[in-house]
């Protein structure tokens, strides 16, 4: 698949990170701030992933929902597409376009469970209206690369195939921002290898210096997956509970 | 909300005409664009009633034909949702390659079949450049547009491959085209699955009638040995790992020049090598593009100049029914005909003459874009020996519930 990366629909939906980060009047106006947009959407992010270790799906389906759904947010105000409803159902038409398909009743069933909070409570009808929504938002494309692919093949040839779970973490972590919407995958996967690098303190330059990409593009990803770990730490419940508030009407 | 209203202007922009067939998961429509005044196949997946949403099969379509744009590829054009179902937007096509092939009226030439062939394999080089399978190739899945264009339509099947040891169904392509390494029950394979099928259509070309006509999954394989022998280990050294291998008495086969007495020798070469039984020696879409068979005379026919069935026309009544003699045999047209009479084309004019025996019947159903119902399959005509040909299997939608339920899905986990 990574050879055909250049010539699929994402390649050319790559967007610009001020693309990405736009607060839709709409929202504005309700005072969600940039910050809030993004903690709402890593709060979704892992909402999906919490689902979707219930329901037993393999990663690749969980990283094609959360860029489903951070692709509808570029496109779609959230306080119009209620992130609670359009996280599951990003799940949903992610396990079939990857097919390995979930019955939209399981994930009702999973969704009571792991929330008593009534707004989370969302019934199959509304699962597959928002479904519809989705399609339309995505303008239909549905095919998603990711840096998982790439990342074994990478890691065996510099001979890291023992950083190959923090690797697998660090890429996991890298659908909590925005940054399957803005990178094309395989600097994400070396962006995640450099990090991984610098963490087990293994000499790569001159594997990486080698290797035909601009490795400006790899740092950078690299520093915003590093000021992302920073500023996790100081993401606590309430400002996340603070900022869904703003979404009640 | 404000995409309510965009919706209903999309829904707007299309001219609804008559109803062009009915598909698996949906009646298909003829249309009209008026922003274009281009005609077109409006598909609509009823969603309404079905508790798991959008179709699984058109999901299926719509996230591969996104991503394959291609001459030899039908197009889908824009996609919408409408009164709660989701309607899919494609070129309008006229015709199909299985009306071709059973049009009684029409002579092809060597350059005719060369040219079909080519278009097949260009789509299917294409699909596979972009780790698409196709699965199931077969006649009335390649659709002919208004300037003789072959392009590859219903991707229901389709999937995408190349993660390493993925397992696939083998339940696919209708049994006809089955490659043997699916029909021994293959779940690991690739685009000679494709390219199998792909010849069983070059064949078909060349025989005018479906070349292995097994009437179950023992019996395909029993006609694939008879045509080619049973293969010998050497030929095809993993046979004997397959799921379902089962050892076939040995039969000696015919030699390809038996099979198909008109065909060139170049033809032929090519053609064997499509039908290679060992997959992983079997030639690739784009390796047979460049086999020797169409660098050689004579060139393929230009697709605008290629013979196909009249085109339909134009009536309110459009149902399948048009079991009407008297629209009966079009006379080929003279300039066509002329054209036809060329040094390489003895021993196909028994065609023309048998031609004029024939019953013909218009193709309507087959022009949508979606072909795939099971009644579609039972008019068509007569052979030149008066006797029907045998009901052609495809995958019923008995066997496609089937196959989305349960075997092309990774995971399917157990009720709560």
């Amino acid at each position: 698949m990574a050879a055909n990366f250049w010539t699929s629909s994402q390649c050319k939906q790559l967007l610009d990170p001020e693309e990405v980060d736009v607060v839709h009047q709409i929202d504005r106006e309700r005072g969600i701030t940039l910050e809030d947009f993004k903690l709402i959407k890593l709060h979704m992010s892992n909402y999906i992933a919490k689902l979707a270790q219930n329901v037993k799906v393999r990663q690749r389906v969980v990283a094609s929902a959360i860029t489903y759904m951070r692709r509808v947010y570029v496109r779609r105000p959230i306080t119009e597409y209620d992130p609670r409803l359009v996280a599951p159902a990003c799940l949903y038409l992610a396990s079939k376009a990857e097919e390995s398909t979930v019955q939209a009743r399981l994930l009702v069933f999973y969704i009571k469970k792991l929330y008593s909070d009534d707004k989370y409570r969302y019934e199959i009808k509304d699962i597959l209206e928002m479904e519809m929504k989705i399609l339309e938002a995505l303008n239909y494309y549905l095919v998603v690369f990711h840096p998982y692919r790439s990342l074994s093949q990478l890691l065996q040839d510099v001979g890291m195939t023992d950083a190959t779970q923090l690797t697998w973490g660090i890429v996991n972590d890298t659908y909590k921002t925005d940054l399957i919407l803005v990178h094309p995958p395989h600097l994400i996967a070396l962006a995640c290898i450099y990090i991984a690098s610098v963490l087990k303190e293994k000499e790569n330059t001159g594997w990486f210096e080698e290797l035909r990409v601009d490795m400006n593009v790899v740092k950078n990803i690299a520093m915003e997956m590093l000021d992302f770990y920073d500023s996790h730490k100081m993401i606590t419940d309430e400002r996340v509970s603070a900022a869904m508030m703003k979404l009640n009407r | 909300m404000s995409s309510d209203v965009d919706t209903k202007k999309v829904a707007d922009r299309y001219l609804k005409r008559e109803v062009l067939g009915e598909g698996t998961y949906g009646v298909v429509y003829k249309a009209i664009d008026t922003q274009t005044g281009q005609v077109v196949a409006i598909k609509k997946i009823r969603i309404g009633k079905q508790k798991e949403g959008v179709n699984f099969t058109a999901l299926r379509e719509i996230k591969l034909l996104k991503e394959l744009k291609d001459p030899n590829i039908i197009e889908l054009i824009d996609a919408f949702p409408h009164k709660g179902n989701l309607h899919l937007v494609f070129e309008f096509m006229e015709t199909d390659l299985e009306a071709v092939i059973r049009d009684r009226n029409i002579f092809l030439s060597p350059a005719d079949i060369k040219s079909y062939i080519q278009m097949t394999l260009k789509g299917l080089a294409f699909c596979h450049r972009k780790w698409v399978l196709h699965r199931d190739m077969k006649p009335n899945n390649l659709l002919i547009g208004p300037r003789g264009q072959l392009k590859l339509a219903d991707f229901g099947l389709a999937r995408i491959f190349g993660s390493p040891d993925r397992r696939f169904t083998h339940q696919v392509f209708a049994r006809w085209y089955r490659a043997p390494e699916l029909l021994f029950g293959a779940k690991q394979y690739g685009p000679g699955v494709d390219v199998w099928a792909a010849a069983c259509i070059f064949a078909e070309l060349l025989l005018r009638r479906p070349f292995l006509q097994g009437n179950s999954d023992i019996d395909q394989l029993g006609k694939i040995f008879a045509a080619f022998g049973t293969p010998k280990q050497s030929q095809w050294p993993d046979m004997v790992y397959l799921p379902d291998y089962v050892e076939y008495q040995y039969v000696p086969g015919q030699p390809l020049r038996t099979l198909f007495p008109m065909a060139s020798d170049d033809a032929l070469d090519l053609l064997s090598k499509m039908f290679n039984y060992d997959p992983k020696a079997r030639i690739s879409a784009q390796q047979a593009l460049e086999h020797r068979y169409f660098s050689s005379g004579p060139p393929p026919t230009e697709p605008a100049s290629l013979p196909r069935p009249p085109p339909k026309k134009e009536s309110s009544n459009s149902r399948v029914s048009d079991l009407n003699p008297q629209d009966g045999p079009t006379v080929l047209s003279p300039p066509r005909k002329s054209r036809r009479v060329m040094p390489n084309r003895e021993g196909f004019e028994g065609n023309d003459y048998f031609a004029d025996k024939m019953e013909v019947q218009d193709h309507d159903i087959r022009q949508a874009a979606d072909e795939r119902s099971g009644h579609a399959d039972m008019s068509l005509d007569f052979s030149v020996f008066g006797m029907r040909p045998p009901a052609r299997p495809t995958i019923n939608s008995a066997d496609r519930t089937h196959l989305k339920r349960k075997l092309d899905l990774e995971f399917q986990p157990e009720e709560e």
